[in-house]
């Protein structure tokens, strides 16, 4: 046995009271960004435009749902010792279907996405969701894990692709949002928002307003 | 079941590289041709706004820019050597007539590159209105491809893109960036006495108070400087190739 297996948990069902928190928390109580700060590196390259955000946001979502699945089916075989390499083999692999499948339908996304849905190998959500949670719970319940952090990482994303986006560009996926009479008017797109710094300080402006609400303190 | 034994260990490694490395061999595989037709069509995009039919971002769908590539753009096969262009050639008997060339003299450098594929956009009148030239050359750590339309004068450049490199995001990388490319519009390939100077990417900034800057040279990507040689070097060396096109055209 793993030393990280814990007891299976009481009796499941497919979408009871105990599944529901663990696709509900990553969510918002334990948000894998505002709460659990991971995942900043790609959250700062890939939300200059919303489409990016959502594609990344997606990819992450699949890869460690997928990965969560696979390892929580082979977890009582996965020598302790090289868990963390098994770990990392399998969400490689994940990664790399997602990316040739970006390569063959969306061409273009892919090529601006560029080296960042291969880094999603590195992304710590994943790893952390595998370590922590896959490794000693059932396949369903991480599947869901998997899924809520992976939205949980979605929306935090969308949100600033979203901010970066009409601010940035006047524009909301690829579409003009901000009217060429405010252009006129003298209004300017603030470069800031295209840049990496203008996503650090939104990504900080959201942790706080997630944890006033929350009401979570370091301590 | 001992899971700890050194034999378990090794068998479990082995049998999840063989089954994941399986898996991923499948998936590549079956998804090649869609791929394939994916980065063709991005390769025929990249020369339509080279030549200013399209712009970067063009939003419409891929039937209607596919139709306006067949309608506006003529693809030639170029003999570099000679200058000729030769009649009923697609791009893959340009690749085997290359792969020819090298084998039937393999000392002779040039020739893997003989035969190159180029495209013609002609205006109302008939016209030519943008010649579009393949550059590619090495970086800093990739092969750098991109196109280089030319106006009708044959002098000033109509348009650039990079459209296939593996340099370093942000910094090399950026060399695919339209606001980038969009400076190299309107500077010449041709100095003092119509001699072939190319297009430089100068260290820093332009300083439009000098001529040469002005009419031949483009900012520097920052960060960058093995990728705007490599840039340099390659279109310089490209463009020379196409001089006995460029002067049969010009007949």
């Amino acid at each position: 046995m793993t030393a990280t297996a814990t007891p299976a948990l009481k009796k499941s069902s497919l979408f009871g009271k105990e599944e529901l928190k663990v696709i509900k928390d990553p969510l918002w109580d334990s948000n894998p960004i505002a709460f659990q700060i991971l995942g900043i590196c790609s959250s700062l390259a890939v939300t200059t435009r919303l489409d990016k955000a959502l594609v990344m946001g997606i990819g992450v979502t699949l890869v460690t749902a997928l990965s969560n699945v696979m390892i929580s089916c082979i977890r009582n075989f996965i020598p302790n010792k090289i868990r963390i390499i098994v770990q990392l083999v399998i969400v490689s692999g994940v990664v790399i279907v997602f990316d040739q499948f970006l390569r063959a339908y969306m061409f273009d996304l892919s090529k601006q996405l560029s080296v960042f849905v291969g880094l999603i190998i590195t992304n710590c959500i994943v790893m952390g969701r595998l370590e922590a949670y896959a490794m000693g719970n059932p396949p369903w319940r991480s599947f869901l894990d998997g899924i809520g952090n992976g939205l949980g990482y979605l929306w935090i994303l969308a949100v600033v692709g979203s901010i970066r986006e009409i601010f940035g560009s006047g524009k909301l996926l690829g579409m003009q949002v901000v009217p060429q009479s405010m252009y006129d008017a003298g209004y300017v797109n603030n470069g800031l928002m295209v840049l990496a710094p203008g996503a650090f300080l939104l990504l900080g402006v959201i942790v706080w307003i997630q944890r006033s609400i929350s009401g979570y303190s370091e301590k | 079941m001992n899971t700890s034994s050194n034999g378990y260990v090794m068998g479990f490694a082995i049998g999840v590289c063989v089954i994941i490395s399986a898996a991923l061999a499948v998936t590549a595989n079956s998804l090649k041709p869609i791929q394939d037709e994916a980065a063709e069509f991005d390769r025929q995009k990249n020369v339509m706004v080279a030549a200013g039919l399209v712009e970067t971002g063009d939003t419409r769908s891929a039937d209607v820019l596919k139709k306006l590539y067949v309608d506006r753009v003529q693809e030639a096969v170029v003999n570099t050597k000679s200058g000729e262009v030769l009649t009923g050639k697609s791009a893959k008997d340009a690749a085997q007539m290359n792969k020819d060339a090298a084998a039937a003299d393999p000392s002779d450098k040039g020739a893997a590159n003989r035969f190159r594929v180029v495209a013609t956009t002609k205006g109302a009148d008939g016209k030519i209105e943008a010649v579009v030239l393949p550059i590619s050359g090495k970086g800093l750590w990739s092969t750098i491809y991109g196109y280089l339309a030319l106006e009708g004068d044959l002098e000033k450049v109509r348009g650039v893109t990079f459209y296939k490199h593996g340099e370093t995001p942000g910094l090399g990388g950026e060399c695919e960036n339209p606001v980038w490319c969009a400076q190299w519009k309107g500077k010449s390939i041709r100095g003092e006495g119509k001699k072939l100077v190319g297009i430089e990417v100068k260290k820093g900034k332009v300083d439009p108070t000098i001529p040469y800057d002005k009419a031949h040279r483009v900012d520097g990507l920052s960060g960058s400087t093995i990728t705007c040689n490599g840039i340099n070097r390659f279109v310089l060396a490209d463009l020379t190739a196409f001089e006995g096109y460029l002067a049969t055209l010009k007949n």
